[in-house]
Formats: structure tokens, sequence, C-alpha cells
């Protein structure tokens, strides 16, 4: 029995971005990727059903930025048995997440899993998160901002985030596509020499699909937020800003 | 007559939330640049007294105990049968967990166009303009919106400026729930209430809330004490939680609790999105922390860009002493 | 003098004792055996004679404890001659072989052996005492013992005092019968003459039947004893030197890469340890030496290099003859430490240095952590963040590598780019000192002091990763691998004489961890080219300062490295009264970031840099500042200072801000320190 994990490379969003001449994408040249780290979570989450119930978890990736290779070794190294990357004339382009579904279907379909697991957002997100997307196109049950599941009696339990520390455990029949937001556990670490291992001895299942229609989402323009209200910098020694704070405490009857 | 704005009521076993009358009043506003109705959307079971609550042209109503809960599958199998029968010009939903899980199955569903994250709305030259807020909030995109019916998920707090008071419909029109809801893949649903929290946060009028910047658990110490000689309660971001050093009960964020205090003191907290759309709307902010681009300081009244153990001994000292 | 039913008793027993003795030292050569790696015999010749003369002059013991190591100096030396002693006195009892009352170079004999006997005696009395009664065995309560420990080790005190007591007393006993026997005092045996006194009056039977007494309890006890050698830490007598003798000429900042068997990196079981890491189980003396010197230890946490040794010892002793014959062990967190005390090491290698016996406990705990890491055992959340920033950015604070020279820019002059143009010196600069913004200030200082002397340097800006020094030390022997690779790469591209580095970590791993890999450069500390620059005039001292200060020696660059004087001779040559710690130099005590724990959440009840401070401040009230040379040092003491309350009364500072002050750069601002003119 397989459980699918769909993991995507995106920007890094603790390097400084920018937007590129066109003003409708980023400057690629300027922007290292990463995985997705709710897709990291995802895949955690799968490895833990997986060793309790022995299913195989296959990492599937969408090769859009020629750099998929490194997560898909490390998700080997943490133990998927599989790796698939699909290829296609999209290196480069800002996949779109109605797009990158599309393309997700027919593999996923030939897989036959009885879950899917994919991180609950990314952060290109512009047209909507994965798993309610490919929900709908492979006509299965979901939830998304999972932060736990559990396969009991053939079914699949899951807890859904909602707000304050509330959350909502449904019951959902196979098979069915979840957005995790967290794993039960942290994601767990892999040594490198054991990635380098498994690119040593293991391969990527690579497949050239065919593309149609529009891959990117339709944008305008990119830009940069407004730095509006910038807030007042108090300065001076520890116990001058002391000071200050509680002059502005005490004009406004807070103190 | 022009197309409605639809609306999707996000509630919980009949309390709404805030964001539906943000999202109401974001409709009103662009349903009346074209004389466009308002209709909200509301699926529950029992819901009737908030139906009379929700300020539309319409209600639709469908109750069943299926939609109880408002959990994926039903919640957008509903809206996608209501939508395909009667197709608006803009699907307003929540950018929530409630919303995100309807959102981008309907629009996929549907093959609609769909802009999530979306935290500007409006005309432009005669176009609407739908604004969102990507990659942790460092970029926004301006998405064009064309004549096809499209799903708009937004973030919650981003339109408080539209926010509608509760007010009676213009109607209110039952729709019989859809002969989907009888196939569903979704059963058995529990809902958890975290347990009765020492403190409600969102009670409080003064807030010191801590964040990653505090290092370690041993430092929480110290920011209690700032707290009681402030006369405040103690809340935390994401992170901390997550790490166990405090209750779920005092998360501050999307994901936890919204507050709107009269006075916020963030310590060592960088303010992602997330965080800020739990906070930005208290009264006096005033933040602490090291780095001086750190995402705070754009919600913050005041900011102080030092070390946060050094202001809280010295601000102890001078309340304390 | 031994009748002939005696000497053949004597041979029969004898024989007997040397069968088991051999038995049981060759199942412990079995044992050592079953260790990875081979000695490598060709260097025991060429260490036999400086180990052999450092044990003679007791160089090792001496390092610490040294009223202690003057008794055991005693027992020592009486032990070495009581080798020629027995041999003669074997000689006696078989062939009737005497020195008494002879003159010239036996006299000289009997003269040694009689006052090493009772310098034997008195030493192993007060040893005894010391054990027994002043100073029992300590260890903390979170610390892994094996349950045979506490009571084994006291027993084999008591055996192995018992039995030096009994065989040294007794001969000395016999020869004083001897003595008496003689009828007339033997003035080269002076002590023997003495107790002699007390035999006036027996009668020639009672005396004959005393030196047969006497003779076979000296030399049947040494029969006796042999065969429990094998099991008690007394066999220290030949593992010690040996385990000294053939340790390699190595580095002590390098580490050996880990052994790999069936599938494990590193030591899951004492099979998988090295030969010399089992080797190190015999010599151990159980003196405790290396835990009152362990920063870890001392506050509180569950590491005790000494249990570690101790709990291999006894574990071999109760196991031994299923161990040499090829049984696995359990594993090494069950019998010899716990999970805590692996990860509670700073590395700091006041163990090793310690030793007297030459054993390295720190060794043993990162081949533990390489096995740990290898198989995925979890690991403190902060460590596994720390050690994927690394892999993805180079540097341990989640920065993307692009900001690592940022600090750079604040400076009114461009630093040399060493990628693009050749430089003489090129400045490794470190991750704390790049990237944390308490350090950066540290380390605009000492590029203003360099860009003033004249000194030609450039860095390697973004291209620059972390050494990888303690991530090898936590054991993730892929990611450094990976960080060497980046580095060396960088390195190619440049063109430079030399390496000059802010981090002692860092030049701990340029120096003696990359030359494997094959960079060989000439590496400094920046204190070793600022302590040059001040003597060769490139910087002048304009005004001196006037201060009580003391200076803290980093341990990878006193302890591991051995610079502990350019740092001094800085501090002097700027005016400054220096006054120093109790624990100085290769002596010093670590402020506990080591070893990765500065990634990790501290276990203790305080940090060892709180009792440094503590340590410090005892200096006298009018000490005003604690120097340092390294950025963790700079984190680690400036917090302690604030946890501890002395701040406002020491302040920590970086060796290079006191050089700025009393260089006076334009546009430096010199920190508040007296200079001459304002000294009282």
């Amino acid at each position: 029995m397989t459980i699918v994990v769909v993991m995507e490379q995106v920007p890094d969003v603790v390097e400084e971005l920018a937007i590129a001449p066109s003003g409708t994408d980023l400057d690629r040249d300027a922007v290292s990727y990463v995985v997705n780290e709710y897709d990291d979570h995802a895949l955690e989450e799968a490895l833990l059903l997986a060793e309790a119930t022995g299913d195989e978890v296959v990492a599937v990736g969408i090769d859009t930025t020629g750099e998929l290779d490194q997560a898909l070794y490390t998700a080997l190294a943490k133990g998927a048995r599989r790796a698939i990357k699909l290829t296609g004339d999209f290196e480069g382009t800002w996949l779109s997440t109605r797009a990158a579904a599309r393309l997700l279907v027919p593999v996923i379909q030939e897989l036959e899993p009885r879950l899917v697991l994919t991180g609950v957002q990314a952060p290109d997100d512009l047209d909507g998160q994965l798993a309610p997307t490919l929900a709908a196109l492979l006509g299965w049950p979901h939830a998304s901002v999972v932060i736990g599941s559990q396969l009991v009696d053939g079914a699949l339990q899951v807890r859904k985030e909602l707000w304050g520390g509330m959350t909502m455990t449904l019951e959902l029949e196979l098979p069915a596509v979840l957005g995790v937001q967290a794993a039960r556990q942290a994601p767990r670490y892999v040594p490198i020499s054991r990635v380098r291992q498994v690119m040593r001895e293991a391969t990527i299942e690579t497949r050239d699909v065919e593309t149609s229609g529009d891959l990117a989402p339709a944008i305008m323009r990119l830009r940069f937020p407004e730095e509006a209200g910038q807030a007042e910098i108090l300065t001076g020694s520890a116990s001058e800003i002391a000071d200050r704070i509680i002059e502005l405490l005490r004009a406004r009857g807070l103190l | 007559m022009a197309q409605q704005i639809a609306v999707l009521v996000e509630h919980l076993e009949g309390q709404p939330t805030d964001v539906t009358f943000e999202l109401l009043g974001l409709a009103r506003r662009i349903a009346n640049t074209n004389g466009a109705p308002v209709e909200a959307l509301l699926f529950g079971q029992g819901v009737r007294h908030l139906a009379e609550t929700i300020p539309a042209d319409r209600v639709v109503l469908v109750e069943d105990p299926r939609l109880r809960y408002l959990t994926p599958e039903a919640t957008a199998v509903t809206l996608a049968t209501l939508l395909r029968a009667d197709p608006p010009r803009l699907a307003l939903i929540p950018n929530t967990s409630l919303g995100m899980d309807v959102a981008a199955w309907v629009a996929a569903a549907l093959d609609w166009p769909l802009i999530a994250y979306c935290e500007g709305l409006e005309t432009r030259d005669g176009q609407l303009v739908a604004t969102a807020q990507l990659f942790g909030g460092k970029i926004l995109a301006d998405v064009l919106i064309d004549d096809r019916p499209t799903v708009i998920s937004a973030l919650a707090g981003a339109f408080a400026a539209d926010a509608m008071q509760p007010e009676p419909p213009g109607t209110i029109e039952r729709r019989d729930p859809p002969s989907e809801l009888a196939a569903l893949h979704t059963r058995s649903v529990v809902l958890e209430r975290p347990e009765a929290a020492d403190v409600d946060i969102t009670r409080a009028e003064k807030i010191v809330a801590v964040g990653r910047g505090i290092e370690s658990k041993d430092n929480l110490e110290l920011a209690e004490q700032l707290a009681q000689a402030l006369g405040a309660v103690l809340a935390a971001s994401r992170p901390l939680v997550d790490a166990g050093w405090l209750p779920r009960s005092r998360q501050v964020g999307k994901s936890g609790l919204k507050v709107k205090p009269k006075l916020y003191f963030a310590l060592g907290i960088s303010g992602a999105p997330e965080h800020l759309e739990g906070m930005k709307d208290a009264e006096l902010i005033i933040a602490v922390n090291k780095d001086p681009k750190a995402p705070i300081f754009s919600v913050a009244d005041y900011g102080v860009v030092a070390d946060l153990f050094e202001v809280a001994e010295a601000l102890l000292e001078r309340l304390e002493g | 003098m031994l009748t002939t039913s005696e000497r053949i008793a004597f041979v029969l027993i004898a024989l007997a004792s040397l069968l088991l003795t051999a038995h049981g030292v060759s199942r412990i050569v079995r044992a050592i055996a079953r260790g990875q790696g081979r000695p490598n015999w060709g260097i025991f010749f060429r260490r036999v004679i400086p180990v052999s003369l450092d044990i003679l002059l007791q160089r090792p013991i001496f390092r610490t404890r040294p009223f202690v190591s003057l008794l055991h100096a005693g027992v020592f030396f009486a032990f070495v001659f009581y080798g020629l002693v027995n041999i003669f006195d074997l000689a006696e009892g078989f062939i009737g072989f005497s020195t008494l009352h002879r003159g010239g170079i036996a006299a000289l004999y009997n003269l040694i052996a009689d006052l090493l006997s009772v310098a034997a005696l008195a030493g192993m009395l007060g040893l005894l005492i010391r054990r027994f009664g002043l100073r029992p065995f300590r260890f903390n309560e979170r610390v892994l013992l094996l349950p045979s420990v506490r009571f084994g080790i006291s027993r084999d005190s008591a055996i192995v005092g018992g039995f030096i007591l009994l065989h040294v007393g007794s001969r000395w006993i016999g020869q004083a019968v001897r003595v008496a026997e003689s009828g007339r005092p033997d003035w080269s045996q002076p002590t023997a003459s003495l107790v002699a006194t007390l035999f006036h009056g027996w009668s020639e039977a009672a005396l004959t039947m005393a030196s047969h007494v006497t003779w076979w309890l000296a030399l049947g006890l040494i029969l006796a004893f042999l065969p429990y050698f094998p099991y008690s830490k007394h066999i220290h007598l030949f593992m010690a030197p040996l385990n000294l003798i053939l340790r390699e000429a190595r580095p002590l900042g390098q580490l050996e890469p880990p052994t790999s068997s069936d599938g494990t990196l590193g030591a899951e079981r004492l099979e998988q340890l090295r030969w010399y890491q089992l080797l190190d189980a015999y010599a151990c003396i159980m003196c405790n030496r290396c835990q009152d010197v362990c920063p870890a230890h001392g506050t509180g946490r569950a590491l005790s290099p000494a249990a570690l040794e101790i709990n291999k010892r006894y574990y071999l002793n109760r196991n031994l003859a299923a161990f040499a014959g090829g049984a696995t062990s359990p594993p090494l967190l069950e019998i010899a430490t716990s999970k805590e005390a692996v990860w509670s090491c700073t590395t700091c290698a006041a163990c090793v240095r310690i030793c007297p016996v030459g054993n390295r406990p720190m060794l043993d705990l990162i081949d533990i952590r390489r096995a740990l890491v290898n198989r995925g055992d979890p690991l403190d959340p902060n460590l596994q963040s720390a050690l994927e920033s690394l892999a993805r950015y180079g540097n341990s604070f989640g920065k993307p590598a692009r900001q690592r020279a940022r600090w750079a820019k604040e400076l009114p002059f461009t630093i040399k780019d060493a990628r693009k143009e050749p430089v003489e010196y090129l400045w490794f600069v470190g991750d704390f000192a790049s990237f944390d913004p308490r350090m950066q200030e540290n380390t605009k200082t000492v590029a203003q002091l360099f860009h003033a002397a004249g000194l030609d340097f450039g860095i390697l800006y973004e291209d620059e990763r972390n050494a990888g020094n303690d991530v090898r030390r936590v054991g993730e022997e892929g990611l450094f691998e990976m960080l060497v690779e980046q580095n060396l790469a960088a390195l190619e591209k440049a063109q430079f004489r030399a390496i000059v580095t802010t981090d002692p970590h860092t030049y701990n791993a340029l120096k003696n961890e990359y030359p494997a890999y094959g960079f060989r450069v000439p590496v400094y500390h920046y204190t070793e080219v600022l302590a040059e620059l001040l003597e060769r005039g490139a910087l002048r001292v304009q005004q001196p300062l006037r201060a009580a200060v003391t200076y803290h020696d980093p341990c990878y660059l006193g302890r591991y490295n051995r610079i502990t004087a350019a740092p001094r001779r800085i501090i002097r040559a700027l005016g400054l009264e220096l006054r120093e710690m109790p624990r100085h130099g290769e002596n010093t005590y670590c402020c506990g970031a080591g070893g990765g724990q500065i990634w990790m959440d501290s276990g203790g009840q305080e940090r060892p840099s709180e009792q440094r401070i503590r340590e410090a401040v005892a200096l006298g009230d009018d000490l005003r500042y604690f120097v340092v040379s390294c950025p963790k040092d700079m984190a680690m003491y400036s917090d302690a200072v604030k946890t501890t309350g002395y701040e406002g009364r020491l302040t920590v500072i970086d060796v290079a801000r006191l050089v700025a002050s009393a260089v006076r750069i334009d546009g430096l601002e010199p920190e508040s320190i007296p200079v001459e003119s304002e000294a009282r």
C-alpha cells in the first residue's frame, strides 16, 4: 500500500527577494530554493503513518527549479521507498497550483495510493493550496491544517487545527488528501552521510510530462509592501528607554 | 441585474467569526459600485437565528446535520453546488482554517480562477484588482479579475475597515441540502476545545508577548515578572507554544487568538504575518527586537532595537523599585 | 635459606600463579584486540625512552594534586626499585644470596631499599587514609554507574593498598629480622635496624621462623596478587606506560575519522571503539582527576569522564571471558555512560590533558555521538536546527550566506575580496564573529586594527562557511566533510600566504583537521598577529592603559593549541596589570559553549561560565576587565556576568578592543578604560 507525499521547491523567504524586470515574477537569479517547510512535515507524517502500517512512502515532485533532486534524495534517505520527479516544459516558470495539480493527478491515479499528503500551503500559493485542489480533481475527501493523523480500521482520523487551541477530529474514508500543518513530531534529522549514500545507491524515477494550457498564475504585477506606519524608534541606553516607556504608559493611563 | 457578490458565512456552532462581517462589508463595497446584491451563504444546523443577523441583501440558508461543523467536504460540495447553479461575480471565502479547505476545492471543482491570501480588493479604472500577500508577506501580487466568476480567499483582518455590524438581512431563502451530501466520504466529527484556560488573553487589557528572542524557557520568568509588574497577561507567538513553553491558550496569531488590548508589549517577536494578524489592532504596540528590520516594527507604534533582557530588567527595576 | 620443600612449593605455586595470570592477561590482550585498528608498534622504540623519562619524573601525575602526587611518587619509586629487590630476595631464598652487612654497592642498594620501603609504606598509608577517610569517591547522582563500581572501587583500593602494605611491610620487617638474626645493626639499612630492636630477645628458632614467614609473605603475596592483576586497577603499572608509549603523535585538535563496522559509524558498543579506547579502561587508575576538571560534571550534569572509563573497566572485569571470546557487548549507553552525559560534553579536552595515564574519554563521547547521529537518533531540537541551517546556509544562525559579510559594509573602508585579488593574510572570520550582532563590534575593531597597521588582508565574503570544528564534534561527519569541501573550493580560488582567524574553533579546524584534506597553510590566531603588529611597531600604543585585568584562555587556543603567550604579550604591551586566575593557560576552564553546547539547551544547575566569573572576581575587588579572545567566550561571559550579578563591576572585553583603546585609531571609539595619566 502506498502513501504519496507531494514535495515542492519554493523560494527561500529567509533570503531577500527581488522582483524581475518584467514585474510578474521574482528575479529567479537571486532566488535560492528550499523544500517547502510544510512539505517536510507532510513527509514526516507520512513516514510515521507508514512505519505503523508497513505502507510504502512515495515522494513525488515537479521539477520547476532544476534543484528538486536534493529534496527527493533526502526524502529517500529519511525512509521513502521511491521518488518520482516530473520534468517538462516548465523549468524556470512559476507553476500555478491548479497547473501543478493537473500534472500530478494522472501520476497519483496510477500509483493508486491510499493517502496523499502535502504541506498545508506554500509561499507562492497565489491560486490556492494544493491539497484541496488535488482533492477536487481526484474526487477524494480532504482536510487541511492537519496536525496529526492515525489510521484506524481502514479509515483515517485526522486532527484539524482551528484557532485558539480548538481542533476538529474528522474521519475520512480512504483514499484521501491531507494538507499538513505540522507532523506529530518535528521532521526527523537525516545525517548528510546518509543522504550521500542514498545519492550513490538510489535512483530517482524521472517522468517527462506533457503540459497544456496556462501554467503560470495570471499576475498583473508584483510589488513590495509599502512600509506603512513605521514605528517610532526609541534610542538610548536601556535605562533611558525604560524611562521613556514608563512615561508613554503613564501618559495613556496604562500605569 | 448585475451578478451577486457571494460571501460564505464562517461560524462555529452558530457563533460567527469577525472575518465574516469583514467580508460582508467588503462585498457591500464592491457590490455598491455596480448595484449588485450581496448574497450570504450560510450552512449549518440550527442556525436560523444567526441568519437573522447577517447584513446581506439575501441569505441563502442550507441546514443539515452534516453541515453542522463546516467540515471540508460537506461545505465545499454544498457551496460548489449552489455556486454552479447560480454563478456569482465573486465568491468571498475567508482564508482561515475552515475557509482554506473550501475555497481551493470549489475553485478547482468549478474550474474558476482563485486568488488566495487576498489582502486588498478594489476597482481601478473600472477593473477589479485583487492583491495577494505571498512569500511570507514579503511580496504582494496584484491580479486582474476578468469576466469569469472568481473565488477570492481573503485574509482575516485585512478588510477590518470594511467590517459591518450584525443587522437583519433583506431576505432569507432556504435551500435544500444538495443530494451529494448523501455520498460524503467524511464521517464523524468531534470538536475539541482546549482545557479551560487559566487566562483568557482576548479579554486582557495589557499583554506582554514573548517570541523566539527570549531564547530559552528559563527566561520566561523574567517576562512573567515584567507582565505582573505591568498588570499585564503573558502571551506568546506560535514557536514558543509549539515548543511547549506556554499553553496554547496563550498563543497570539492566525492559528491562535486574536487580541485587541490597550497595550501589546512585544519582546523578541519578529512579526511573521501570521502573528501580526493576531495583534495588529492593539491600541498601543511597543516592540523590542534586536533586529532593526524585524517586520513587527511595521505595525508597532514604538520600537526599541536593543537587547530585550536589558530593557526588561531596566523596566522591572523601575516598576518594582 | 629456604628448605627444599619450600622451594618446591614456591615453584609450584609460582607456576600456578603465572599460568593463571597469563590466562587473565591473554584474555585482556584478546579483549583489547577486539577494538578497531591496531597499534603502530613502530613508534614503540621511538617513544619508549621519552615516555619512560616522563614517568620517572612523574610529570603527568604532578599536573595537579601536588601533595597526593608526592605520596604517589614515594610508592612509585619504591615499586620500581622493588623490581630489583624482589629478584634479590628470590635469590636469597633459593641460593642464599644476601646483601646483609655488605659494603660498597650492596650497601647503597640496601640503603635505597630501606628508605624506599618506608617511603612506600608512608605513601601508601597516606593514600589509603585519603581514600577511605578524607575523600571517598564522589559521583553526582545523575552519573551512570555500573552497580559493581561503587563497592568495587573501594574493595580494589583496599586490596591493592593492603597488598602493598603487606608486601612491603613484610619485606621490611623481614630485613629487620635478618638484622636481628645477625646480632648487630646494619647501618646501610637504618630503619630496618631500628625495627630489629623489637626482636631483641627472640630465640634463634623464632627468628628463623620469622624470616621464613616474612619471606613467604613478601614474595608469596606477589604470587597471590598476580592473578588478581587483570581485574585490578593496579595493572596500570603496565597499561599506563603502554598507553603513553603507543600514543600516536597526532595533534590534540585532530580527530580520527570514525570507525566503521557493519554499517555503524562511530561506536555503539565496546567492540566498535578503537583498541586504544579499550586500553584506556585498563590504564585507568580511577583517580577522578578528569571528573574534577570536567566543566559538565562541575555544573551538576550527568557526565563524568571518570565514570565512563571505570564503567568500561568494570564491565570488562565481569565479562572478560565472554568479551575476549567475541561476544557482543551491550550498548555503551547501557553500560558505560548515559545519552544525557554524551550530549553534555563541551569537548574542552581538560580530561585528556589532566589524565596521568594518557586516557582520552572525550574521544569515546564523540564516537558515541557519531553513532547516534548516524543512526538517526532524535537530536536536541535546537541542535537539529543548527545542523540544518549549517547544511543549507553554511552558518548556524539561519541567515542566508549572502549576509555573512554585512558587518564589513559598516566600515569606513572596503576589505579586499580574497576571491578576486591576492592577499597576504586571508582572514577566515568565523560564524559568530560574522553574524552575532554583539560580536560584530569586535570583528569590526579587528578589521580596523589590521587596516591601520597596513596589514594586507582580505576575506572570502559570502563564500566562507563554518569551518566545521564543532560539527565534527557533535558527530555529523557527513556535514563536516561537506563544509570542508565547500570551504576548500572557496580557498582554492584565492591566493594568500597565510590564514588569520578570529575564532579559536575555526583555528583548530583549519590548522589541525584540514591538512588531512590537503590544506597545508600557516594558520594564525588574530592575537598572534596583533602581538606581532604591536611588537614591530605597526600598531603603536599612544597611551598605556592602566587597569587590573585577567585573561581567559579559550580551550581551543590555550589547551588544544598551546597559544597562551601571544595574548599575554599584548596585554602587557598595553600596560595593563595581568592577574592570572588559578586555572589558566593550558589548564584553562571551559566557558561551556564547545562541543555544540552553544546550539543546545543547557541542562546544568549553572553554567561553567558563571563559575569562571566567580573565579575571576576572587582575584580582587579592583579587577575591572575579563579579557577574551574568542567570540563564543564573549557571548557566554557577557551573559554570565549578568546572571551572576557582577554587571558593572566586571566588564567582559575582547583583546582587540583593548588594543584599539590604547592605539587610538581615527573613527574608532575607545572603551572608557583608565589610561596612564588618569591613574591614581
